[in-house]
């Protein structure tokens, strides 16, 4: 992936803009580096607990934390033998060797992949993209060089063709480029100031709308649709005043960056850089990479090392956020000045955590999964009130994304003795995973993506209670489903807890087994049919379409 | 949170709707009405009555998707260099000329108010479709409901059989989920994704009907026992998801328009968009509150005129039959009928005889419920290139739209302790078309 392009000296000019409340709060007297990331996270939780008076909810059950812990690593549900070895399981450390179980395993890598895609191709993406993303994450590639790649693609390979499919889906519309690539790498929106300068917020104004665009604003998609970017060429904008202006290159509230551009070079240089504009656009090939390319300068100053930069941050609050349920600052596209995070000094230090260790996914993931934050219960009992989400009091409950409910859905709903066998072969089981997910496709295609005050409508109802496709591929009386094992336990109460243990990954509760023992006798003249709408709801139950 | 009013009012057939407990428990103390904040501005409506007639209101918005081109619909300048091959013809009010490519509806121009001088400043599809359909710019932060959750949150009925909130479209490009925002998947649309009738709404044959009805009953104990201790609002819609389950099964005729006399189904026309209005009137006068119906694609970059021949001459039809229809069957003074897209179309006219996205002086019209018919209101100056008078924006028209349905545009939802009015403060309706 090596090319030849300009690095150029970044020289930040940062007199002509405003930079009053622009940084993000930096920290002098941080935890030591040296400190384990579960440590330093249960320290500064606690803390703002006991600053707002609240107490913590209780840790949650094993059966509970296995279930979690199995949807957020492996992006599935824990098999019943899975279950049953963590519960019974003496060992003092079994918690440790559960997540490193789970880290280890193909299944990480698979989730990892379907976080990221969807975070950044929303679903859109093709096969080549996903495999690209897959192999990317199976050798634990850095995040940065995985923006670098994108940002910078090479499309003469296969890799830099599916690398460049972020960049491609977006690039008829320089908006696009730019807002995405801000919110989704650096945390920041910055949309709403490209009419107007932000009326709250003095980090964004218009200039720095605008700033940011003109990285991207030279980047075409040529006829033979591949990428390509202008050797020069600015943007214009009208403020609200009315006046024209022509935009400067401007990251975020770094301020404004110095680049050498075309007039200062002579005359050949420029006569060349015009012919290779002209050719581009004709070009058979993937054309050059500019050789003033704008964007080779936003990854270079994006990715500077700086312990307030935009983009370690944004790293670590959106892994925090997919497992906390919430950022440690929110929304999740909006770190500014004005927008505290909820704890700051814990943001800085993960931020140079992940810096320090070369953003080292499985290791920040692991330090987060082993802090007593992560494994609390989502059951609040206490007379107050259920305090703030700010506060990690209490396990939030969240909605399964679409890959995670389709694939526990045939996991719940498969054999389960033939499910633990195949599991116990690992290569075996990274195949099987691969088959699963793209069976899942279809039915998660037909589920909403969780979002910001996520709702499930109607239709997710109506698709579980009368859709012909669904009772066929989950609920069918065959051998290698579980209603058809179910139909083959004689005794009632085994018949139920075997469903429970596979759906719900627990133990049925005496009610439980009274409301489910009388469904059933009451249908004994259709055993099956009977066996089939216990199993149905049990899949349709919230308990199963959360993860709690 | 369900509210068993039906022991309030004595009797489960009594059908006294939410609104009107809540109007009904203002006098008899609020103590048990849950959280919800709105009950704040219920306890200020005068009488039950009131509510029980505020919720016969409905809405149809027909969408025009990719933006439709007022220069050939309501606010033609024929012989104007901008104006185009098409004339302008007199309707049946004196003083409105409307383009001629409706004829039909230039003679029904007393039940339509047109609103010439919309300026709302965002002329791309994405910005443009979000703007029009909630009434306001995009606030980073906060997911607006769209008009159709609104008017479901306000007109429909808690305990009701049919949906609140149906949305149909023509083809692709016609299709924006729109939404509920912060109010909740409670009211968003059921959209009609292929063909007439939506999806899975048929018990299936392997089931009896008792077996339906009694596993979700089985699911709902389970469920209950899940979300103690961990309510939240995400585990409250998957409830009533379920709950609403069998009651939007029972609306499934509605949607079957062989129901309907073969004259009356060739009066709104063979096409896909006249068969989806009169499916949208069969909801309407079974009480659905709020449907869309989208046709699309208004897009005309290239080839307007033809595009807006046919387009436009499909709408004449299809409106005309409509507002009949509904006046005969005394349904249009509840009816709020109402033709939007996202932008008008430049008054510039391209080289491929296209007009492209114009926001800045363009055309909605409003008939039927709380509208005072054959009024135009605003003016665009003679080539249509800006507004010279009247000049109004996504929040005024949506201020109009809510008082005409009596619904007041300064009402507070809440999102936690914020309150958010449903218009922003300032902003006025437009008295000239409220009857």
């Amino acid at each position: 992936m090596r090319f030849a392009r300009c690095v150029f000296p970044i020289a930040i000019l940062a007199a002509s803009l405003p930079m009053a409340a622009g940084r993000l709060q930096a920290f002098d007297d941080l935890p030591d580096a040296a400190r384990p990331v579960e440590e330093v996270v249960d320290q500064f939780v606690d803390a703002a607990l006991a600053a707002a008076k609240v107490t913590a909810a209780p840790a949650a059950d094993d059966a509970n934390f296995i279930r979690r812990a199995t949807l957020d690593l492996a992006g599935r549900i824990p098999t019943t033998s899975e279950v049953q070895s963590y519960l019974q399981s003496s060992e003092a450390d079994k918690k440790v060797r559960l997540i490193d179980r789970l880290l280890a395993a193909p299944d990480f890598v698979f989730h990892q992949r379907n976080e990221v895609d969807v975070m950044l191709m929303a679903g859109k993406g093709n096969g080549e993209w996903r495999d690209w993303l897959f192999a990317a994450l199976e050798e634990n590639r850095p995040w940065p060089e995985l923006f670098r790649e994108i940002m910078l693609p090479r499309e003469e390979s296969p890799a830099g063709k599916a690398a460049a499919t972020f960049l491609k889906s977006r690039a008829a519309n320089v908006d696009d480029m730019t807002n995405d690539t801000s919110r989704l790498f650096l945390g920041v929106s910055i949309n709403c100031a490209k009419c107007h300068d932000h009326p709250l917020v003095p980090d964004w104004t218009q200039d720095h709308y605008f700033g940011m665009a003109s990285f991207f604003n030279r980047t075409y998609l040529t006829k033979k649709n591949f990428l390509a970017e202008r050797e020069d060429g600015n943007l214009k904008f009208r403020t609200t005043a009315g006046e024209e202006k022509q935009a400067r290159l401007v990251f975020l509230t770094i301020g404004e960056i110095a680049e050498s551009s075309l007039a200062q070079k002579s005359e050949a240089e420029r006569q060349a850089a015009e012919e290779k504009q002209k050719a581009d656009n004709d070009r058979e090939t993937p054309p050059e990479p500019a050789t003033f390319s704008r964007r080779a300068q936003l990854v270079d100053i994006a990715l500077r090392p700086d312990a307030s930069a935009f983009f370690p941050r944004a790293f670590v609050n959106r892994l925090w956020a997919r497992l906390f349920g919430q950022g440690l600052v929110m929304p999740l596209d909006q770190m500014h000045s004005e927008n505290k995070p909820s704890h700051p000094e814990l943001l800085a230090w993960l931020a140079r955590d992940a810096q320090a260790h070369n953003y080292d996914l499985k290791r920040l993931v692991r330090g987060l999964a082993l802090s007593r934050a992560y494994g609390r219960t989502s059951r609040w009992e206490q007379p107050a009130d259920r305090p703030s989400e700010r506060l990690f009091a209490v396990a939030a409950v969240r909605p399964l994304t679409p890959m995670q409910f389709s694939l526990s859905l045939a996991i719940a709903t498969a054999n389960p003795v033939e499910l633990s066998a195949r599991l116990e072969n690992g290569a075996e089981w990274a195949s099987r995973r691969r088959d699963l997910e793209n069976q899942a496709a279809g039915f998660a295609r037909e589920i909403e993506i969780p979002g910001d005050h996520f709702q499930i409508g109607v239709g997710e109802a109506l698709i579980f209670c009368n859709s012909g496709q669904f009772d066929g591929e989950y609920l069918r009386d065959s051998a290698d489903r579980l209603v058809g094992v179910l139909k083959g336990i004689g005794d009632r109460n085994a018949l139920i807890q075997t469903a429970f243990r596979s759906v719900l990954g627990r133990e049925a509760q005496p009610e439980e087994m009274e409301s489910v023992a009388r469904y059933l006798a009451a249908r004994d003249d259709r055993p099956v049919a009977a066996i089939q709408q216990f199993v149905w709801a049990l899949v349709t139950d919230s308990e199963f379409r959360f993860n709690y | 949170m369900s509210h068993q009013f039906g022991s309030w009012c004595g009797s489960a057939e009594h059908g006294v709707n939410r609104r009107g407990f809540l109007g009904a428990a203002a006098f008899a103390g609020a103590g048990a009405l849950a959280a919800d904040m709105t009950v704040l501005s219920v306890l200020k409506e005068p009488v039950l009555a009131e509510e029980i007639k505020r919720q016969e209101k409905r809405v149809l918005l027909l969408w025009l998707a990719g933006g439709a081109s007022q220069l050939e619909t309501w606010d033609p300048k024929p012989g104007r260099p901008t104006g185009g091959p098409f004339r302008a013809i007199d309707t049946n009010v004196p003083g409105i000329r409307i383009s001629e490519l409706m004829p039909r509806l230039a003679q029904r121009q007393h039940h339509t108010a047109i609103v010439r001088s919309l300026n709302t400043k965002n002329a791309d599809h994405g910005g443009g479709t979000e703007l029009m359909e909630t009434g306001r710019p995009r606030e980073p932060g906060l997911v607006y409901p769209d008009l159709g959750a609104i008017v479901a949150r306000e007109l429909g009925r808690a305990d009701s059989p049919v949906p609140d909130y149906v949305s149909m479209y023509t083809s692709t490009e016609g299709r924006h989920k729109g939404g509920p925002g912060f109010l909740g998947a409670r009211y968003a649309p059921m959209f009609l994704d292929k063909g007439l009738a939506p999806e899975n709404i048929r018990r299936l044959e392997s089931i009896s009907d008792l077996d339906h009805a009694a596993r979700l009953e089985l699911r709902s104990a389970l469920a209950a026992r899940f979300a103690q201790s961990r309510e939240t609002s995400a585990i409250g819609s998957h409830n009533s998801a379920y709950g609403r389950v069998r009651g939007l099964m029972s609306s499934e005729k509605l949607f079957d328009i062989s129901q309907e006399p073969a004259a009356m189904r060739e009066k709104y026309g063979p096409t896909v968009f006249g068969e989806q209005v009169l499916v949208a009137r069969r909801l309407i006068e079974a009480g659905v509150p709020f449907v869309k119906v989208a046709r699309a694609w208004w897009d005309s970059h290239g080839q307007n005129f033809e595009t807006h021949l046919e387009l436009v001459s499909e709408l004449d039809q299809v409106m005309s039959t409509l507002l009949d229809d509904l006046a005969d069957r005394g349904l249009l003074e509840k009816t709020l009928v109402i033709t939007l897209g996202e932008f008008g179309r430049t008054p510039q006219i391209n080289p491929s005889l296209g007009r492209d996205h114009f926001a800045a002086a363009w055309s909605a019209s409003l008939s039927g419920c709380g509208i005072k018919g054959g009024v135009v209101y605003g003016k665009t100056d003679d080539d249509g290139n800006k507004v010279i008078d009247g000049e109004v924006g996504a929040e005024a028209l949506f201020a109009t739209i809510f008082t005409a349905l009596g619904i007041n545009h300064q009402k507070n939802y809440f999102v936690g302790a914020r309150p958010i009015p449903l218009t922003n403060p300032g902003t006025k309706p437009i008295p000239e078309v409220l009857a």
